[in-house]
């Protein structure tokens, strides 16, 4: 990566090393790259309590690998890259800071109404979730806007001062405030916020102009709320892991991987917390996204299966997929979010009889504890891993690199007792929660490309996660995919992915005229104005190369949603400016939904800008071509029904180049591949293994 | 895998791991279908409200998939199909279209387009693929196909019989032509009707692999081993339920004319693992839109019968076996041939759900919830000064009703009608005043409008709505529940019922009446709606207190 002068690229230079930190569920894992290239994981368990306890074991773990004790470590490091799940965790544990809502008058359970949509609607005796602030701490204040900008209702004082002190007396941390049109003008939620600043020192404030400026209030206030929520504990969290780590002697910049797969300064990471809900699953999406420019492909659908369940993404294009629906917690969050797609299944779901009679392979997980039967710590039902393990797929001395032996008979049992209520062999019965994962998951990726017009057949699968080699191939077939690849780096993919992505900021701003679109003049001006709010943000963060990409949410007049549309081809000085945006758009929505309406209104919603600040990279070790590696073993496993024996090769040991025909396993000490028979696999100088699929 | 030394016709039963697979998939097909349906489709209400339903029938016409966009459709598109097997029996052959619409054949009301493609394989008739979508507009007399003054159903828009709408994989232009030109919007009439076609046909395609690698018969084997075991699922439920016979009642406000207090009798039976619902002793069919075609009432008591049940029990045919339907041609559940119908897909059909829960409340008390909320929609149309000689049309889909109380906790407030259960999404607020002339002076809940009990009912939405058209606009409106609210049950107290007002400039107003054309709305008048509030569950002195004091300090109340 070429970002020539700035001060990042030189101190990468001098000092070697940056740092990529993801913590995970169980573990913490540190990636460490040098300025060679080398690769250096390290793990810590991780540390619920506070998160930044484990951080700092893994960076005392990483020290320890390299030799170096933890100052002499972060001495020389340029960039450490963090990912966390404080933020995620909030909500889904419900654990946030106490907050309140000022809101304009009138119009008090916005977040509470939903838009009037309810989950599981065949479920009417499913219970209603408590509103992110309750309701009496929603306050309405005598103040109203038109969407023009154009005040209907002065913000009244004396009614903001009545909600202040009701605030006060609830003993609120955090304070939302969102007024309707302010996307439009936002001096009424700004007046309001200086209001409360000043009467509630120490409570974390925020304005929904600020977060979102964007039209509809749901989306708004509630991505506002969850900032409130999440802000405090965020902020906190985030300034005692700066403060551990500079203790520990770091002077370099600490980023944070946000939900769109870009990084941000900390401080920026605490101001709009909320941005980081999706940081834990960010970093895999963003190494996808690596990999794709290393040569992986242009078009790839990521596969993370984990122990409960599976993520996967799509890269098309080399570029990730982007959102605005996401839902943490039952909250919704519509900043633009990596659109990631979360399967209830993974290696730990526990197969079983439904209620209807048909054999299911969750949602139900063992979890860590007590894990699946094979790992001897109490649990009885078989799931997906205790069926890989009578399969033959995994070995039961040498899982996990020998970190965790594996108990084949309690694993038989669980799957015998299954296999018994279903009047099935035990090793059919195997083969079914084998399969019937496979086919599930083949199901959530097609249902999850379908949904956004995209044909995954031209697309290479990317299996990373600690289960998913085992299911890679099978998923690929199902699907009709011919490539799949396993990154030998499997296991702190994550971590590695922060190290490969660059300084993001986001803006939008709405634009909604009756007219449907501004005038040429008057667009100009929007983006122009974006775009000098975006680079000066982010001179501010970073000295290098920056480019920035403008976008708007565009829709014909009468429908619901908008569309994402890239203006990357626009002539910005061009005489007919709104005529381009608008052939934009129906070339757009051509593309995603087969047709066009060129005599239809064109509504422009939003302006969006993004901004990156490019930061450099560290070449890929290359890996020197050599020895083919003899496989290590040979073992019995049973595929299609038949056991047959296949030979076992270390995936460290593959030599750049060396091919291996399935049926045969690789293992890693930290993931298992599965090659069927027909998957033509070559280990990649660049650090993957690539598997040719045959079709299904 | 087929056995290939089984007779044909007569595959062995798949192994329960085949069986879960095929299981997965044919579910998996009805979603893909929808989503399709949902990226495509051109109107509002499919793209917004997911007004549109998807299945998969087998040769027998029996339902085998159905994905879960809105309940109300639930087990009503066999009726489709069957329609085009009777229809064209004997001439069915892959490549087909198959269209229609009408309620006396096989359709739900006229703006429910259905499309039904079959599907062959190994020489024989394997599966439907059927769509259903509700249109944006039908012709008619009225804007919409909600005409509150027709009395028969010519008067409700164009009606289509089971046509073949092409074959050979294309369609008849000249049949497609003459239907848009029956509509108001032929964009919209094309544009969504080719988005089923293009769902209908992704079905088929999704169904053609399974055929070839299961084999057709084993496909058949397969399909009916699933519904067995739902069959067995719902017979499970039932089981634990004890015998007895119920009388449910619930009522509509009126048809629109001359009745008031038009009754939706249910006398359900549970016996062993069976239910009987005989709706025979509803009153007589009505003048008015409120009456119901026979497929719209059949597809009513499955949503009974599905709500009443595990949400995860598969809507497929097995599932609904054990439901017996008895009823009685002219009677406002089953109108005769000619009667207009349109309003039934809300009403009568919330009704016939709401006797039906009521009737079994006494049954299953964990099982059965407080009524939810009853439609009423109001459009505005008129000029705004902001985009001179357009013509604005706004809808009010969603009456902001509340949800029902239950054995699960109180009622989802703003959330509710039965027919949708809240998958049906209103507007923005600032989206709204940016693209119309109106003004959300209040969009909250309304306090107290919920049904008390154990487990209150959800609060109905309050609305004061200024309307700034240039020169006098007009307003139209369809529903029900004005008089009569969402009944509370087992001791629970019925939600407090619809009012909507229109209060002129000078103070002066008048009420809206659920069945009404052309209201005049003068600039400066508002819109005061105050939507009804959901049926409490179990008796209010069994109330905790600590909910009380909540509803106190929230302001529920």
């Amino acid at each position: 990566m070429a970002a020539s002068d700035s001060q990042a690229a030189e101190r990468a230079q001098q000092n070697g090393l940056t740092i990529g930190i993801d913590v995970g569920g169980t573990f913490t894992d540190v990636v460490c790259i040098a300025a060679g290239g080398a690769q250096t994981l390290a793990k810590a368990a991780s540390t619920p309590a506070d998160q930044s306890e484990g951080v700092v074991e893994g960076l005392r773990n990483l020290a320890a690998a390299l030799g170096l004790d933890l100052a002499a470590l972060l001495g020389r490091t340029a960039r450490i890259v963090h990912g966390t799940t404080v933020a995620t965790n909030a909500l889904l544990e419900r654990k946030g800071a106490r907050i309140g809502l000022l809101t304009t008058a009138g119009h008090r359970d916005v977040i509470e109404m939903r838009e009037g949509l309810k989950p599981e609607r065949y479920d009417l005796r499913l219970a209603a979730p408590e509103p992110l602030v309750p309701r009496r701490l929603r306050l309405g204040v005598a103040e109203r806007l038109r969407p023009d900008g154009s005040v209907e209702v002065p913000l009244d004082p004396a009614s903001l001062d009545a909600a202040i002190a009701a605030l006060k007396a609830g003993q609120v941390e955090g304070v939302a405030i969102g007024f309707l049109h302010s996307w439009a003008a936002p001096q009424h939620e700004h007046a309001a916020a200086a209001a409360v600043a000043a009467a509630m020192p120490g409570a974390f404030v925020t304005c929904s102009a600020d977060v979102l400026p964007q039209i509809k209030e749901f989306e708004r206030f509630s991505t506002t709320a969850v900032n409130a929520y999440v802000g405090p504990v965020v902020s906190r969290y985030l300034g005692k892991l700066a403060g551990r780590l500079e203790q520990a002697g770091y002077r370099g910049p600490l980023f944070v991987i946000l939900s769109h797969g870009g990084v941000a300064p900390v401080e920026e990471a605490a101001r709009r917390a909320v941005g980081t809900a999706l940081s834990g699953p960010a970093g895999g999406v963003a190494a996808a996204v690596a990999l794709a420019a290393q040569g992986l492909g242009q078009d790839l659908v990521t596969f993370d299966m984990g122990g409960t369940s599976t993520d996967i993404a799509l890269v098309t294009g080399g570029e990730a997929a982007l959102g605005r629906g996401r839902v943490v917690g039952g909250e919704r969050i519509a900043l633009e979010s990596l659109d990631i797609v979360t399967l209830g299944a993974g290696g730990g779901s526990i197969a079983h009889l439904g209620p209807g009679g048909t054999l299911q392979v969750g949602p139900r997980s063992a979890g860590a504890v007590p894990g699946p039967a094979c790992y001897g710590l109490g649990g009885a039902e078989p799931t997906v891993t205790d069926a890989n393990l009578v399969l033959g797929y995994l070995d039961a001395g040498n899982f996990l690199g020998g970190a965790r032996r594996l108990d084949l008979a309690a694993a038989e049992a669980a799957v015998a007792g299954l296999a018994a209520r279903l009047g099935i062999t035990p090793a059919a019965c195997a083969a079914g929660i084998h399969d019937l994962v496979n086919a599930r998951m083949a199901d959530g990726v097609r249902l999850a490309t379908v949904r956004r017009g995209v044909d995954p057949r031209d697309s290479a699968l990317l299996s990373f996660g600690g289960a998913a080699g085992l299911h890679a191939t099978a998923v690929a077939r199902e699907l009709g995919l011919r490539r799949a690849a396993v990154p030998l780096f499997a296991a702190g993919l994550s971590a590695w992915g922060m190290l490969h992505t660059d300084l993001r900021y986001e803006l939008t701003r709405s634009a909604v005229t009756p007219a449907g679109m501004p005038a040429d003049a008057a667009l100009r001006a929007l983006f122009d104005g974006l775009e000098a709010e975006g680079r000066g943000r982010m001179a501010g963060w970073h000295g290098g190369e920056t480019a920035a990409r403008r976008s708007a949410d565009m829709r014909y007049g009468e429908q619901v949603f908008e569309i994402a549309v890239p203006l990357d081809g626009i002539d910005w000085a061009g005489p007919d400016l709104g005529a381009q945006i608008r052939a934009a758009f129906h070339a757009r929505h051509r593309a995603l939904f087969t047709y066009d309406l060129p005599e239809e209104e064109v509504v422009l919603v939003n302006a969006r800008l993004a901004v990156v600040g490019l930061l450099p990279r560290h070449a890929a070790a290359g890996g020197a071509a050599g020895e083919a590696a003899a496989p290590v073993a040979q073992r019995r496993i049973r595929l299609d029904g038949a056991a047959v024996m296949a030979p076992v090769h270390r995936f460290e040991a593959l030599a750049p180049g060396q091919a291996v025909a399935g049926p045969a396993i690789v293992e890693s000490a930290t993931t298992t591949v599965l090659l069927r028979p027909g998957d033509a696999a070559r280990m990649d100088a660049r650090g993957w293994l690539e598997i040719a699929v045959p079709p299904g | 895998m087929a056995d290939p030394t089984a007779t044909p016709g007569r595959a062995p039963m798949p192994d329960p791991v085949t069986l879960a697979v095929l299981d997965n998939r044919l579910r998996a097909i009805v979603e893909e279908m929808g989503e399709a349906m949902l990226r495509t489709s051109y109107s509002q209400i499919l793209n917004s409200s997911r007004d549109f339903s998807i299945a998969l029938c087998d040769a027998d016409c029996r339902l085998v998939a159905q994905a879960d966009h809105i309940p109300v459709h639930v087990g009503a598109m066999p009726w489709a199909a069957r329609a085009v097997a009777e229809a064209f029996a004997g001439d069915i052959r892959d490549g087909d279209t198959f269209l229609l619409n009408d309620p006396y054949h096989g359709g739900s009301h006229l703006p429910d387009l259905t499309i039904i493609i079959p599907v062959h394989a190994e020489g024989a008739l394997r599966f439907w693929s059927v769509v259903r979508a509700h249109q944006s507009d039908i012709g008619g007399a009225t804007h919409g196909g909600y005409n509150p003054g027709a009395t028969e159903i010519w008067q409700e828009g164009l009606r289509i019989p089971p046509i073949r709408l092409g074959e050979a994989g294309s369609l008849r232009e000249d049949l497609l032509r003459m239907l848009a030109t029956n509509t108001r919007i032929p964009r919209d009439f094309r544009g969504d009707l080719m988005a089923m076609v293009g769902a209908a046909r992704l079905g088929e395609q999704r169904l053609r692999p399974l055929l070839a690698r299961y084999g057709a018969d084993a496909l058949d084997a397969a399909v009916s081993a699933i519904l067995d075991l739902s069959e067995a699922h719902a017979r499970r439920i039932l089981a634990t339920w004890p015998d007895g016979t119920w009388l449910g009642e619930a009522m509509l406000d009126d048809d629109g004319f001359d009745r008031r207090d038009i009754a939706i009798r249910a006398r359900v039976t549970k016996r062993g693992e069976g239910l009987t619902v005989d709706l025979s002793e509803s009153d007589p069919q009505t003048k008015g839109f409120v009456n119901s075609s026979y497929p719209n009432m059949r597809s009513a008591v499955a949503m009974a019968f599905a709500f009443l049940l595990d949400p995860d029990l598969a809507k497929n045919d097995g599932a609904f076996r054990p439901l017996e339907v008895i009823a009685r041609e002219g009677t406002v559940v089953w109108a005769r041939e000619g009667a207009p119908v349109t309003m039934c897909t809300s009403h009568c059909s919330n009704e016939i759900v709401e006797a039906i829960v009521r009737a079994l409340q006494h049954c299953c008390p964990d099982r059965a919830m407080g009524g939810w909320g009853r439609r009423f929609r109001v459009a505005i149309t008129g000029q705004d000064a902001r985009r001179p000689g357009r013509r604005f049309v706004w809808h009010m889909f969603h009456a902001r009703p509340g949800g029902g109380g239950s054995s699960g906790g109180d009622g989802w407030s703003g959330a509710g009608e039965w027919h949708s259960a809240g998958g049906l999404k209103f507007g923005s607020v600032e989206m709204a005043e940016a693209r119309f002339p109106l003004l959300f002076e209040t969009h909250e809940f309304l306090p107290g409008s919920a049904g008390d009990g154990q487990h209150r009912g959800g609060l109905g939405g309050q609305l004061s709505l200024r309307i700034e058209s240039e020169g006098p606009a007009a307003a139209n409106t369809a529903g029900d529940g004005v008089r009569h609210g969402a009944a509370g049950m087992r001791g629970g107290r019925d939600g407090r019922p619809h009012h909507y007002r229109l209060r002129h400039a000078d103070g002066t107003e008048r009420v809206l009446r659920t069945k009404e054309v052309g209201i005049p709305v003068r600039p400066g008048d508002r819109l005061l709606v105050e939507a009804a509030g959901g049926g409490g569950w179990g008796p209010p002195e069994a109330r905790a207190p600590e909910a009380r004091a909540r509803d106190a300090a929230e302001g529920y109340v």
